[in-house]
This record gives C-alpha cells, sequence and structure tokens, in this order.
C-alpha cells in the first residue's frame, strides 16, 4: 500500500468505530418498536431460546428489515461513490442524478399494467428496476454526450438533474391517470418506504450484491484514475470510455437493486463518499470500506428513527430530511 | 526514429486543426513546439499521444499505429502531461505520483517494491522527497508542477511529452522545470517534446524545435535555424533582434515588435 502510516492507522480506528456504531444502532433498532424485543432477550433468542413472539419479533420482523437496510445502504453509497469518480463531482449520486426515478417510472408502469400481486412480484422487481433505470442512464448518457468533448462530468449531473424532474413528472401523471389504490402502493414506494422487510426480498437482491460489491472494490485504483483529469487518465494507459462505461452500469445496478427493495432514496449515495473522502482523502483503496459504513449505517440509522417516531414518516423522507441540508451545505461550499 | 507522423489530419469535428503534417520525434533529444495561439501545437502534441483521435494519415511509435496499440502498453512507453490538469481534493503527493505506476498494476492496485523504488526516484528527481504526505492543494504552483512531472516520471517511459509545463509559473520555477527536463534528456537519454510559449526558452532547452503557424509546420531545425528574424517574422508576424545569449551561446531575441 502506498498510503502514510498515518493515513491507513486513522482508517482502521475509524472502521471500528463505525463498526460499533453500526453494531449499537442494529442493537437499538431491534429493541424499539411496536413490537419490541428487550435488550437483554437479544442474545437468548438469538441463541434459540426465545418465545415464539421473541422468534418472531427477531427473526421474522427485526432482522430481515436490518439486512435489507444494511445492504441496501452498501449499495446507495458504493453507487454514489462510482458516479461521483467517473463524474469528478461530489454532487452525483443515483437519486440526484435519475437514475432511482427511471426504476419508480418502470416499476410502477410494470405493476399498473400487469396488477399482479405483491409477492410473485418480488424477484422480477429488481429486474425491471434494474431495466428501466439502464434505460434511464443509457439515455442519460446519450443526450450528455458530444460529439466533439466527449462525456463531460458536469453535463452528465446536470442532464441526470433535469431526467429525474422529468421523470418525477411522468410519475404525476401516471397517479393522476389510475385508481388511488393502486397509487397507495407506488407512492410509498417512491418515497423511499422501506416495503421490502421479509428474507424473500433479501433474497431478491442479495445475488446481485454479492457480485457488484467485491467488483467495486476489486475497481479501486480504477476509480482512482477515473477521478483524475480525463487526459491524465488516458495518458497513464486508463481505456477511459470503456471502464466508464462498465462502472456506470454497475453504479446503476447498485442502485437499482436497492431502490427496489427500499424504494427512492436519495442522498445515501451523496453523503456516505463524501464523508469517507473528507476522512481518508481520494483514494479508494482506503474510503470505500468507511464509504460503505456510513451508507449502511445511515440508512439503519434513519430507518430507525423512521419507525419510531409518531408520524407515518418513510425511511427515505427521513433521509432527505438529513441529506437535503447536506447537499444545500456542499453547494454553498463551493 | 522511434516516433513520427505521416500526412496527420487533425479536426475538431468539421474545423480542421492540423493539415497534412509530417515530422519525425528525433530520439534522445529535447524537442519544443512553438507557435501562436490556436496554430494547433496543442492539439499535435495531443493527437501523437492517443488523447484525442486524428482524422487521416498515422502516428508510428516502434513501427506500430498508436491507435492500434493498447493503451496501457503505450503508456509505459510515452508519458504525457497535459495542461494545468486539475485534481482531486485531498490527494497527497506520494499518491499522486503512484497513479504513474498505473500501466504496471494488474487489479487492486498494490505497490510493488519496484513500483516504490520508481516512485521514490521520481519524487526525488523532483525534489517533492520531503513533501510526499502533503495534500497537492497545499503545494505552491512550483511544487504542483513538479508533483505532475513525477507522475510521468514515474511511468518510467523513454519518451515523455508535456503541454506548456511552465504555464503560471514565476521565472525561478519555469526555470527549475526546465532544467530538470533537460538533466532527464542529459542523464537518462530520455526523450522530451514539449509545447513552450518563451522562446528564449526554446532556443535555451531544445536541441530540436518545431514551428508550427495555422496547423502546419512553418520550419523545423536546430535553435539557430529556427530562432530567425524570417521565421519569427511568418510565424508571429514580429520583427525580432535575434542575437547570442553570452551564457549559453544560444539565440536570444532581445526585443522584437509587431509588424505594422
Amino acid at each position: 500500500m502506498v498510503i502514510s502510516p498515518h493515513l491507513k492507522k486513522k482508517q482502521r480506528i475509524i472502521v471500528l468505530s463505525l463498526l460499533i456504531l453500526l453494531v449499537v444502532t442494529c442493537i437499538i433498532s431491534i429493541c424499539l418498536g411496536k413490537a419490541s424485543l428487550p435488550l437483554q432477550r437479544i442474545i437468548p433468542t438469538l441463541l434459540g431460546y426465545g418465545s415464539f413472539k421473541e422468534n418472531f419479533i427477531l427473526y421474522s420482523l427485526r432482522l430481515p428489515r436490518i439486512t435489507i437496510t444494511l445492504l441496501a445502504g452498501i449499495a446507495l453509497s458504493l453507487s454514489g461513490s462510482i458516479l461521483q469518480a467517473i463524474t469528478h463531482n461530489d454532487l452525483a449520486d443515483p437519486g440526484i442524478m435519475g437514475i432511482n426515478a427511471g426504476a419508480g417510472v418502470g416499476v410502477s408502469i410494470f405493476y399498473l399494467s400487469f396488477s399482479i400481486n405483491i409477492t410473485n412480484f418480488i424477484y422480477v422487481l429488481p429486474l425491471i428496476a434494474f431495466i428501466s433505470s439502464l434505460g434511464t442512464a443509457a439515455l442519460i448518457y446519450l443526450f450528455a454526450y458530444d460529439k466533439l468533448t466527449g462525456l463531460h462530468p458536469i453535463r452528465l449531473v446536470l442532464t441526470g438533474v433535469g431526467f429525474s424532474l422529468a421523470l418525477s413528472g411522468t410519475m404525476v401523471f401516471i397517479f393522476s391517470s389510475v385508481d388511488p389504490f393502486q397509487v397507495d402502493f407506488i407512492a410509498k414506494w417512491m418515497s423511499g418506504n422501506i416495503w421490502g422487510s421479509d428474507w424473500p426480498y433479501v433474497l431478491a437482491i442479495l445475488p446481485g450484491l454479492l457480485f457488484l460489491i467485491p467488483y467495486t472494490i476489486f475497481k479501486s485504483n480504477i476509480l482512482n484514475i477515473l477521478s483524475l483529469n480525463n487526459h491524465v487518465a488516458t495518458g497513464v494507459g486508463l481505456k477511459l470510455k470503456s471502464e466508464r462505461l462498465k462502472l456506470l452500469i454497475t453504479a446503476v445496478a447498485l442502485a437499482s437493486l436497492a431502490v427496489a427493495v427500499t424504494g427512492g432514496i436519495s442522498f445515501i449515495g451523496l453523503m456516505a463518499p463524501h464523508i469517507a473522502k473528507r476522512l481518508l482523502g481520494p483514494r479508494h483503496q482506503l474510503n470505500l470500506p468507511v464509504t460503505m459504513l456510513i451508507g449502511s449505517w445511515l440508512l439503519v440509522l434513519a430507518d430507525t428513527i423512521a419507525r419510531n417516531i409518531n408520524v407515518l414518516l418513510p425511511t427515505g423522507i427521513v433521509v432527505s430530511l438529513i441529506g437535503a441540508p447536506y447537499f444545500m451545505y456542499l453547494l454553498l461550499r463551493k | 526514429m522511434r516516433l513520427y507522423t505521416m500526412n496527420l489530419d487533425i479536426a475538431y469535428d468539421e474545423k480542421v486543426i492540423v493539415k497534412n503534417l509530417s515530422v519525425t520525434i528525433p530520439d534522445k533529444k529535447i524537442t519544443t513546439i512553438i507557435g501562436p495561439n490556436g496554430c494547433g501545437k496543442s492539439t499535435l502534441l495531443k493527437a501523437m499521444t492517443r488523447l484525442i483521435p486524428y482524422k487521416e494519415g498515422q502516428v508510428i511509435l516502434d513501427g506500430k499505429e498508436i491507435h492500434k496499440e493498447n493503451t496501457k502498453e503505450l503508456a509505459k512507453k510515452l508519458a504525457i502531461l497535459p495542461q494545468s490538469p486539475d485534481h482531486p481534493s485531498g490527494l497527497t503527493v506520494y499518491e499522486l505520483v503512484s497513479y504513474g505506476r498505473f500501466p504496471y498494476q494488474a487489479g487492486f492496485g498494490r505497490l510493488t517494491k519496484q513500483d516504490k523504488e520508481i516512485i521514490d526516484w521520481a519524487l526525488d528527481a523532483t525534489g517533492l522527497l520531503e513533501l510526499k504526505y502533503r495534500p497537492v492543494d497545499s503545494l505552491s504552483g512550483g511544487q504542483r508542477q513538479r508533483a505532475w512531472i513525477a507522475l510521468a516520471l514515474a511511468q518510467d517511459t523513454d519518451i515523455i511529452f508535456l503541454d506548456e509545463p511552465t504555464t503560471y509559473l514565476d521565472i525561478a520555477h519555469q526555470l527549475e522545470v526546465l532544467e530538470l527536463l533537460e538533466r532527464l534528456n542529459r542523464e537518462e537519454d530520455r526523450t522530451i517534446v514539449m509545447v513552450l510559449h518563451d522562446l528564449n526558452h526554446a532556443a535555451r532547452f531544445a536541441h530540436f524545435i518545431i514551428a508550427m503557424k495555422d496547423g502546419r509546420i512553418v520550419k523545423t531545425g536546430t535553435s539557430e535555424e529556427v530562432i530567425d528574424r524570417n521565421v519569427l517574422r511568418e510565424i508571429f508576424q514580429i520583427e525580432a533582434i535575434v542575437g547570442k545569449d553570452p551564457l549559453t551561446k544560444k539565440p536570444l531575441c532581445y526585443t522584437y515588435n509587431l509588424i505594422k
């Protein structure tokens, strides 16, 4: 490793602290809620000494939901990290750039036109979300691409923001033209209501993530070079176009898997990589592990808050309540 | 003759920037490209280093057309420092320079002992060893430029291209950079190709000068042949008085005026 010993040590401390923070937050999340499991009963239940009710709360309610939230947090934060490297822009995020909205439109159209019941829908959903957000990303890419100068990072972000708005408009149009009962599910989904909180949902997204997460980490060095000026990157021998495309598809796939089970959650992909880079600098070998931990912690935290306040707030809104001010802060700082 | 171009046409969209240009870069020498703004010198540099595509003609390195060669293999033969590149904030000098080892790495990017030796050598050659853990943001303009040169050096190539490496530097730092390049050429036989604006710098440091105007070569040759009244009149539309630098014995523009 090429880093200063100081940074290496700092990374270890940060990773360790975040792990502790994450575990504590998960425990709190297990203990809190309408059907609650007291702190002292967690370990016995885990060891198999729980009552029927305790087992049900832990294994069928809390653990699947926490697992989903953890995985989605990792996927969204990695997706954001890739997008920020590709676009050379700290403000890039799958939600802000319209990739989530693309998945939303695709899922809505599919859901409304086939009006199938949700249980059969689980395993198709990630696929639908992926295809529709990939289509959106391809359109964004196409519109942002310039024959003369190639792909300009800032234009990519702005085009994405434009698409995000247009797609939200499309959603309103779709909503207004179908019956309110069906809209209810989609509306909740869009606002980032972690609805997929059962083991089948974990299974639906796990295979994809088991490939994509290690793949992204393996690409750390490529991400470093991609974050440099395009000419410098080509100069040191990076196959710019093909690597950028591969990683863009990876980012879209990561985001759409998360979005498929959690709904539209923005800002995790913006905040987590940004905080990690502030702490450890722009080398991805160092900052990706921290990015993933921060992403999953933020989402578990937001979900715990969302479940336990009296007003019915979807997790995505809670994340936005934290994320939007952070986004403003970043904008103003620039 | 490792590197040359033949009948090269470079165009941005329909606008032709460089037309039918053939030139051979002398091996193990310092070559400087001069010419007025918009004459296509930077464009030529970019095309010769496969940063931009060309329309017609060929750029040949070691008998092969550069666009057909694997870009990573090419990065082991030639390095290119673009004009005032930006860098991700928070990056340290050592990290930046280590990226020059990219063409030799596979996978995760772990540095081998040899990588580290070359990085240390590049840092030493550019006088940055002391600053290696400092963020690039905190460096002065001259130090920053040297860090970028160190990145190019870490690529360990025989040929190094630089696009206006002295821009934004004060005179002392300009000289520092140029002397470093001269030393690399003298001591390590590296081929250096650079775009320079300062005619006296070009005259002093180059073995071979390419003078361009409107996408064509007006004159090539040694400092004595190119830094000459008639050539300068044609390229820049200036009336120059050229003498001899008492210290380096190279041509020197004492003064010049626009041709009215």
